[in-house]
């Protein structure tokens, strides 16, 4: 045991050896950063806002999100659908927990369960803070770094704080239920999967030609969705995109983690097969 | 100016080793560690560090006379000048795209290792891959 441990060691050190050895040979490319880009992401930088190509921009003054959203929106679709994958397999491994059935029965005030009052003022004082500023990353997605998955991580940080604070039991009584997040992230996907397709139904009622994840105008494809509304720089879906992915990440996240918070004889007992519903 | 080289060309060395030799660290916490939360807690150092080498594939260096800027045109409305003057100094968008999926699955994929662990922890008792590969299945 000690002889295969030394032998994992020495194996990583030659790794780190070898692989550092290649980089002073120029395994990089050079020894610096390079001074210009490649010529991809040069285009990409060029076309994010560019008026004077319409036909190829995103109208977004974020190059980042103009490629999560637009350029590569299929990859961003496939790897939200990965994330989903991964909260319906925590899902599906808690199937049967409900995280209720333990509370009895009754109304239960505040100050039977849960943390001390002053973690409890705390809470309520930062949550409407932090749900503002999570709406504010998500809703400025398009102008400025953040977007909607940046927004829902930030939102389902502030929920976390809410469950463990104001204990499970509590906050399923005011709402925070496994029904009630599953249903919100799956009115999230929903919508980004009817905004990804968008401008296909707009070309379909109009008959002109369109594709799917199309934002503005494109040659032979002249429907698109406005990247002005009353004068403010919305970029067309991408505002949308972000709304929805902020919703579907906080709602999803905060599953898992009232999954993961749920009482461990309730767990238990399911896995004994006790219950069967 | 060839002062000026030789040190960039040495602090970029020193920042691509130090991301190997992490990499090195959190690949001998997956083999050796015989807990699965320490491999978990190495795979999450193994791949916020692949996340750090694709930042740094993104990165460029500065132009005489101005200094690298993120991917984002601050000044609007765009004018063709700025828009140049953007191309010209912001780095590469492309990497910095991928990673903040990435890192977005990585948490929903470490949440759901969690979940299994905890599982794991549940039936067997313990999350101990040695002992866990001796029961053989069977609930302790």
């Amino acid at each position: 045991m000690k002889y295969e441990r030394a032998l994992i060691a020495v194996a990583i050190v030659v790794f780190i050896l070898v692989l550092s050895y290649a980089v002073t040979l120029g395994a990089m490319g050079s020894t610096l950063p390079p001074r210009d880009l490649r010529l991809l992401a040069k285009l990409y930088l060029w076309l994010a806002i560019n008026p004077w190509t319409r036909n190829l921009t995103v109208m977004s003054p974020e190059a980042v999100t103009s490629i999560v959203w637009d350029f590569r929106g299929l990859d961003t679709f496939f790897e939200t659908a990965v994330l989903y994958l991964a909260i319906i397999g925590t899902v599906a491994i808690y199937r049967g927990v409900y995280a209720s059935s333990k509370s009895r029965e009754g109304p239960i005030s505040e100050d039977e369960v849960g943390m001390s009052p002053i973690a409890k003022s705390v809470t309520k004082i930062t949550l409407p803070i932090v749900i503002a500023v999570a709406v504010a990353i998500a809703l400025h997605g398009h102008l400025t770094p953040g977007g909607g998955f940046q927004g829902g991580s930030t939102a389902a940080v502030i929920l976390l704080l809410v469950l463990v604070v104001f204990s499970l039991q509590y906050s399923i009584r005011m709402g925070i239920t496994k029904g009630s997040t599953l249903a919100l992230r799956s009115a999230g996907l929903l919508g980004i999967a009817v905004t990804s397709i968008l401008v296909l139904i707009l070309g379909l009622l109009v008959g002109c030609q369109s594709f799917i994840f199309q934002n503005q105008p494109k040659a032979y494809a002249p429907v698109g969705v406005p990247a002005f509304l009353d004068g403010m720089l919305v970029s067309g879906t991408l505002i949308l995109f972000n709304i929805f992915e902020c919703l579907a990440v906080a709602a999803g996240l905060t599953l898992t983690f009232i999954l993961v918070l749920t009482h461990e004889e309730e767990i238990r007992s399911v896995m004994k097969g006790d219950r069967h519903e | 100016m060839s002062s000026d080289f030789h040190l960039v060309a040495y602090l970029t060395g020193i920042v691509i080793i130090s991301l190997f030799v992490n990499m090195g660290v959190s690949l001998y916490g997956m083999f050796a560690r015989p807990s699965l939360i320490k491999k978990l807690i190495a795979l999450t150092i193994l791949s916020d560090t692949a996340n750090v080498f694709a930042i740094l594939v993104g990165y460029r260096r500065w132009p005489p006379g101005s200094i690298v800027k993120p991917p984002v045109l601050t000044e609007l409305p765009p004018t063709p000048e700025r828009v140049a003057r953007f191309v010209s100094t912001a780095v590469d968008p492309l990497p910095q795209a991928l990673v903040l999926t990435a890192i977005v699955i990585g948490l929903a994929v470490i949440i759901f290792l969690a979940v299994i662990i905890m599982q794991i922890y549940r039936t067997y008792g313990t999350t101990d891959v040695r002992l866990i590969s001796k029961m053989r299945g069977e609930r302790r």
